[in-house]
Parts: C-alpha cells; sequence; structure tokens
C-alpha cells in the first residue's frame, strides 16, 4: 500500500488538510515510545486506499525535539513514499526553511499551499508555474477549513502515484562550491560502510553531521567508518568556518534561508496593505499591556464556567443513570459476591471513569478552539513571566487552573506544551493543585472542627497551598530531576483565524474515546481492585448476610410509620456495610498503616479509632471525595443529616465526639487529603500522559511523601504553638 | 542616512527595528534561534513587551515571535535608528 506523510510547519493548517483527506476515517496512536500522538488515515484514490499519516508539526528535521525526531526518523525512513508539504502561503518564506531539508528526502514532494486566502488578504498574490518550477513538483493552492482545492490535491496525488506527474523533479538546494564540495568528502567517507550508506540518505546525513546533529552523531557510532567520517567532518568545519567565517550550522540555515528568500522574491508579488491586519487589531486589544491580563482572566473563567459549570450536568445525569442502574441490579440480583462485585464494583467503577468524559470533551474543545484561534499562543505569552519564575512554561497555567476543576482533564491539558521536560514538571505538579473532590473532604472536615469563619479560612488555605505547593515543586523538579535541559522559548505568535468546528469536534470526540480506551481501563481495574479491598473476606461470612436478610425482613413486616421504617433500614445497611468494611483487607491495611499515620493524626497515641482514618485515606484513593462516605461507613454514622433542623449530620457527631481527632489533627488530615497522591483517575491520566510507570510511580511516592512531611510539621508547630 | 549600534536584542524597545549580526547561544537554542530566521542579516522589529515585561514580542522573517529576554540576550543585533534620529 502506498503511504503519504504529512509535513509541515506548526500552525500549517496541515491537520485541517488532514482530515479533509482522509474524512472522518482516522486512528489516533502514539508513536512507538513516545507520547506524542500518531494520526493516520486513508484515502480513496480510484479504488486503491492510500494510507495518509500525519506528521507532528514541526519547524525543521533537526530532530532537538521528540516531535522533530519522530518526523526526522518517520521521514529518512523507508515507510513514506511520498511527501505532501502543507506551506502557510501567508507565511511562506518560514514554511520554506522546512521544505528545502524534505527535498534531501529522495521522496516526491508535493506542496500544500495552503490558507490562500489570507495570501490574499495580505495583498500577497504568488506565480505557482514559478513556483513548481523552482521546488521541482506540483503546487496545490488549497484554503483547508473551506476544504477548498482538495479535489486537485487528490488529482495531484494521483498522478505522482502513478508516476505520470512531468512536474516532479528532485532538485534539493544549492549549499554553493565550498559547502557542496565538503558535502562530497562526508558522503564518500559515508560510503564506505555500505550498510550506513544504504540504511540513510548519505548526503542528508552528511548534512546532519556538519550541523552537529546529535542525532547523526549517534547514527554513526556503530559505524565502522566512524574514525573516517569523524575526522572528515572535522576538517570540513575547520575548512568552511576558516572560509565562509560561519560554523556548519549557520552555514546551512544561511543558505537555507538564502534559498526560501531567492524563491519568494521570483514568486511572491506583495501588494501595500492599506490597512493594518485582523491579528495586529485583535493583539492591539488581547495582548495590551493592562488589558491583557484581565481579558485572559475573562477567558478562563469562561472556560471554566463551560468545562465545570456547563459539564456538571452531564456529569449529573451520568451520576443518576449509574446510581440507577446500581439500585436496579441490586433490587433484581440476587445477593452474593457476584452481585456485589457487578453492583459495587463494576457499576460504579465504569461510572467513576464515564463520569470524566463530557468535562474531558468539553475542557479539550475549549482548548482546541483557542489553539486554532491561535489565542493558545498569547495565552502562553501572557502568562510567561510569572510561570518561568515557578520553572514552568507559558502554557502551564491553564492545565493548572483547570486543575482546580478537576486534575484529570488538567492533566491532559499539559499536551499543549511542545517541551517533553516541561509538560512532565507540569503534570508531576498539577495534582497538587486542590481539586474539587477534595473540597467535600474539606467541608466536612472543617465544618465539623471548626467555626464557620476559620473554615472558610481553612478551605481557602488548602487551594492556596495547593498552588503554593505546585508552584515550589516546579522550581524543585526543574532544579532537580530536570536539571540541565534547557527549553528555549521561542514561540510562534500565530495570525488569529477562524477554527473549523468540525475540527474541533473531531478533536473533542478523538480526547473522548482515548480517554476510555487508555486511561478508563486503569481507573476501572483500580476501582474493582479497591473493592475487592473494602469487601472481603466479610462479604463472603454467610452468618452475617443471613442475620442482615433476616433484620431487614423483619424490619419491613413491623407496624411503623414509612419514614421510620426507611432510617432504620438505611441504619441497618450501613451497619451491615460497616460490619464488612471494618474486617476488610482494607481494614487490616488501615491498622497496618496506623503506625506511619500516627504522628500526624494521633501524636498522643490515644486514638483508638485512629486506624479508620487509614481506611477512609486508602478508599479515597479512587476519588477523594470517597474519604467522605468511607468515613461514614466506618465510622457507622450517616453524612446526611437526618432531618433538616439538624445541623450536624451524625458522621459530623461521630467524628467529633468518638474519633478522637482534634482541630489541629483534623487540619493535618485535611493537608494531607490535598497532597497524598494524585486519585486514580488522575494516576490513569498520568500514565497515559507520560507512557511511563516510573514517572507514574513517582508522582504517587513523592505526593504522599510530601503530604505526610507537610501534615507532620502542622502537628509539630501547631503543638509547639500551643494548639490542639 | 542610518547608524549602527550594537546591542543585545533583549535591550531593543518596542517599535525599535534592527538587523541579526551573530547568536552567541549553543547547542540547541542555537539551532532553535537559527531554523526560526535568526540568521546574520535578518531583519527584526520588535513589537512588544508582554503585560508582565517578558517575553518580547517581535516581527521576523514577516512573521510573529516572542521570545524571553534569557534568549533574546544572546543576540547580538545591530540597531537601525530611523533617519533624523
Amino acid at each position: 500500500m502506498v503511504t503519504v506523510a504529512l509535513a509541515g510547519n506548526p500552525n500549517s493548517g496541515k491537520t485541517t488538510i488532514f482530515n479533509a483527506l482522509t474524512g472522518s476515517r482516522h486512528h489516533v496512536g502514539n508513536w512507538a515510545g513516545v507520547t506524542v500522538e500518531r494520526r493516520s488515515g486513508f484515502l480513496e484514490l480510484e479504488g486503491e486506499s492510500i494510507e495518509v499519516v500525519d506528521l507532528p508539526g514541526t519547524y525543521s528535521l533537526s530532530a532537538q525535539s521528540e516531535d522533530e525526531r519522530i518526523a526526522s526518523r518517520y521521514l529518512s525512513s523507508t515507510e513514506a513514499d511520498l511527501i505532501i508539504n502543507v506551506l502557510d502561503a501567508s507565511n511562506l518564506e518560514r514554511n520554506l526553511y522546512l521544505t528545502t531539508q524534505l527535498l534531501e528526502l529522495r521522496r516526491p514532494v508535493v506542496f500544500v499551499l495552503n490558507m490562500m486566502d489570507d495570501a490574499e488578504r495580505q495583498g500577497v498574490s504568488l506565480d505557482l508555474e514559478m513556483l513548481q518550477s523552482l521546488l521541482g513538483g506540483p503546487v496545490i493552492p488549497t484554503i483547508g477549513n473551506r476544504e477548498e482545492g482538495i479535489e486537485q490535491l487528490r488529482k495531484a496525488l494521483q498522478s505522482v502515484i502513478q508516476g505520470q506527474d512531468a512536474r516532479i523533479r528532485q532538485i534539493p538546494v544549492n549549499y554553493g562550491d565550498d559547502i557542496e564540495g565538503e558535502l562530497l568528502k562526508i558522503e564518500r567517507e559515508i560510503g564506505r560502510d555500505e550498510h550506513l550508506a544504504s540504511s540513510q540518505i548519505p548526503r542528508w546525513l552528511a548534512l546532519q553531521l556538519i550541523e552537529r546533529s546529535p542525532e547523526s552523531e549517534a547514527l554513526i557510532q556503530a559505524s565502522h567508518a566512524k574514525t573516517a567520517i569523524t575526522t572528515q567532518v572535522n576538517s570540513s568545519l575547520e575548512f568552511l568556518e576558516a572560509h565562509l567565517g560561519a560554523d556548519g550550522g549557520t552555514l546551512l540555515a544561511e543558505h537555507r534561508f538564502g534559498f526560501a528568500h531567492g524563491l519568494v522574491t521570483e514568486v511572491l508579488k506583495r501588494q501595500p496593505l492599506t490597512k493594518r491586519s485582523l491579528t495586529d487589531r485583535l493583539d492591539a486589544i488581547l495582548t495590551h499591556r493592562w488589558l491583557g491580563i484581565p481579558i485572559f482572566l475573562a477567558i478562563m473563567i469562561a472556560v471554566y464556567c463551560v468545562t465545570f459549570v456547563l459539564g456538571k450536568y452531564p456529569q449529573d445525569w451520568i451520576g443518576y443513570g449509574f446510581s440507577w442502574l446500581h439500585q436496579e441490579a441490586a433490587a433484581v440480583l440476587p445477593q452474593g459476591e457476584l452481585t456485589s462485585l457487578l453492583v459495587d464494583g463494576i457499576i460504579p467503577g465504569v461510572g467513576a471513569v464515564v463520569v470524566f468524559v463530557p468535562i474531558i470533551m468539553l475542557l479539550m474543545g475549549c482548548i482546541a478552539f483557542l489553539e486554532d484561534t491561535g489565542y493558545m499562543a498569547r495565552a502562553a505569552f501572557i502568562m510567561d513571566r510569572l510561570m518561568h519564575l515557578m520553572g514552568l512554561h507559558g502554557k502551564s497555567f491553564i492545565p493548572l487552573i483547570m486543575g482546580t476543576g478537576c486534575n484529570v482533564p488538567g492533566v491532559q491539558a499539559t499536551r499543549t506544551i511542545e517541551s517533553k521536560e516541561d509538560r512532565f514538571i507540569t503534570i508531576l505538579v498539577s495534582p497538587l493543585v486542590s481539586c474539587s473532590a477534595r473540597l467535600q473532604v474539606y467541608i466536612l472536615i472543617a465544618g465539623t472542627f471548626f467555626k464557620p469563619i476559620p473554615a472558610a479560612f481553612a478551605i481557602i488555605g488548602m487551594h492556596f497551598l495547593g498552588f503554593a505547593l505546585a508552584m515550589i515543586m516546579g522550581k524543585v523538579l526543574r532544579l532537580t530531576l530536570f536539571r540541565g535541559v534547557n527549553n528555549p522559548f521561542v514561540m510562534e505568535l500565530p495570525p488569529y483565524r477562524m477554527p473549523v468546528l468540525k475540527a474541533t469536534f473531531i478533536h473533542m470526540w478523538e480526547k473522548g474515546s482515548v480517554f476510555l480506551s487508555r486511561a478508563g481501563t486503569v481507573i476501572l481495574a483500580g476501582a474493582t481492585l479497591v473493592w475487592f479491598l473494602s469487601h472481603y473476606p466479610g462479604i463472603t461470612n454467610r452468618a452475617w448476610t443471613a442475620e442482615y436478610q433476616s433484620n431487614r425482613a423483619a424490619l419491613q413486616v413491623m407496624d411503623i410509620p414509612a419514614t421510620d421504617r426507611d432510617a432504620k433500614l438505611a441504619q441497618l445497611d450501613l451497619t451491615h456495610e460497616s460490619r464488612i468494611m471494618n474486617t476488610s483487607f482494607a481494614a487490616r491495611f488501615g491498622k497496618l498503616l496506623q503506625p506511619a499515620l500516627a504522628p500526624i493524626l494521633d501524636p498522643d497515641r490515644k486514638r483508638p479509632e485512629a486506624w479508620k482514618d487509614g481506611v477512609a485515606l486508602t478508599a479515597g484513593f479512587v476519588a477523594k471525595e470517597i474519604v467522605v462516605g468511607t468515613l461514614a461507613v466506618v465510622h457507622q454514622a450517616s453524612a446526611q443529616s437526618s432531618s433538616t433542623d439538624v445541623r450536624v449530620s451524625p458522621l459530623q457527631d461521630a467524628l467529633r465526639n468518638r474519633s478522637g481527632l482534634t482541630p489541629l489533627t483534623a487540619l493535618a488530615f485535611m493537608i494531607f487529603t490535598l497532597i497524598y497522591t494524585p486519585c486514580l483517575g488522575t494516576v490513569g491520566m498520568i500514565l497515559k500522559e507520560t507512557r511511563s510507570v516510573s514517572w507514574t510511580t513517582f508522582s504517587i511516592v513523592y505526593g504522599l511523601g510530601l503530604a505526610w512531611l507537610l501534615a507532620w510539621a502542622t502537628v509539630v508547630f501547631g503543638r509547639a504553638l500551643g494548639f490542639a | 542616512m542610518s547608524h549602527y549600534q550594537l546591542t543585545h536584542l533583549s535591550d531593543l524597545e518596542p517599535g525599535q527595528e534592527a538587523t541579526v549580526l551573530q547568536v552567541k547561544a549553543h547547542g540547541p537554542i542555537r539551532r532553535r534561534l537559527l531554523e526560526m530566521g535568526f540568521i546574520r542579516g535578518a531583519h527584526l522589529k520588535v513589537e512588544k513587551l508582554a503585560p508582565l515585561g517578558d517575553p518580547m514580542e517581535l516581527v521576523i522573517k514577516g512573521y510573529h515571535l516572542s521570545l524571553r529576554r534569557e534568549e533574546g540576550s544572546c543576540i547580538i543585533v545591530s540597531m537601525i535608528e530611523p533617519a533624523g534620529a
């Protein structure tokens, strides 16, 4: 089968061309071993199926970033038969830099001049015939977001694939006599190693060696001609430096831009513009010195509301749906372990996964929209100063701020950060940002142990603490584990464009389905494991089950008012659940944890019920709001007030009067809940986004360590200051 | 007749124009800057600074680019002062 690779600069509209060529039939995966998405799809040309691979958008093939390494390796391999080079017609000169490298790859190239409408608006007219003969390949003008020119592109692909296109002449850039002479010499040395010369394109390898690219130097390490090649490269570079007064990289870049500039002068005519462009006018406001930040914050609030306020409705429907399913299944199916696995394990587990889908799709949709309009780059431009102070990137701001709603889509939003190091640091610190699930725990604990005003301060304080820790840890990670990796912040500010809603929807759909298939499985597996740990071995105890069922039956026939009966039934359910929970593996685990948690939650070693905290925190790993539900079960006290005029729920009463927690240890409990390990959903997402078990483990372990340390410090300092 | 004045790119004020003389960075940053168009003789114009003072926005090779001061300080430029200034 013929394979076509799509290459082009970021913001050249490559994805719209990809979508237009392949329709919606495409597959999203990952490039082998890395976190970069690989999109491929199929195109029918006269009954023949052709694979189209969308390469990451890059400015060059110099293999510095992960994206460039992927594009460069893929194009140097024999996988692609044909390259489509998507060029932004309104920014031709810079886009042609990548073209000068593509022309070295000895593959037919079809050029797509995209965004022709933008170019026309800028008063640019292009001599396509001339461009075609200078580039040595068909040049197809398109307007990707209106699917204009796609038919012509298909025709050109057809004729090139059949080898009938007279426009294909492969003409590499001429680097001038001096450089060309040295390139030949290096090629000759590469030729000494037949294997190397046949697996690589010798001239392309020679060019990369002249640029001293680490990737090419690694390639020749294994060669027996290594010494000969290295000696030649060194003497060539010495010669060039002496004659042309610059290093290899500079010389090649100058010639490439020289070629691009020459070409643009030949083919492009520009009419003087009478008015400022739309982008200039918008930027005058959107990145304005005083208005820039308020507008940015307003946009963030809008995105937050769309995601978490609007997203709450489908989340609630999903919640009702699953609890209805839970009840129906529990009522219909016979009591037993399998039923419990289904009703208490799998149904809530699947629910716990699906409930993330609306917010993931909404947030990813908003981000894709902002990215496609060009505003995302401005957001990074506005926030970079602040984020750089904490060792992060301007683009780290959005994932962190969205993390206050939920860390799961927050972690996924780090996808917009290009450099791997910046992205990983952001992923690792984002679980420290307090999410809305943790808020439920704070409300319970602070409401129980503090008066209303201090409680409000404690809750707000948790959010500030989360942000402060994210900042500090960002800086710490930058200075330790990610030391020495310095990613330049050289970011294009693309022109503002109207996004294509179809592309946004395709993107949302992809994000939702990729989440379900990758992270969803991890979350479901984890939820099932926690169900097992918190129900066994008690659930197999026949005597307890029999006792529970007979008590239930007795209550149901008792002649008392319906409300009383419901309350008694609920209490009975809770007692039964509590009995199972308190003898479960999770409870044993909680008891095992007790010595480790004692310094923070039981500093005087006087609390008989301290193990219950451990159980609740263990269960809270699935989702932090579960801490509340589990506390209710282990303390056998409902989290809901029995009537509206009693403000303290039985659980709050139990916590305050029986659990032995003091205001100080309660505060430590809140701090511990804030920091200790990302929840299961976030862990699933971290694993999906880093594709690294060790980084995922690291994020769990450092969270636990940091949580313990801070909670412990709170108790020690608190006691020293006389609090209890 | 315009005057020449050597300076670091990071020292330019919004509105000022210059041509690139040399990129002093090494390794990946140098390559990135070269690829983005910071080659000898390239003309550039500083558009504005971000609201917090860093990074800066400039126009080079006909497109808009943003750059931190940190990176700007390793680019030596020759300032083009408007005639008569």
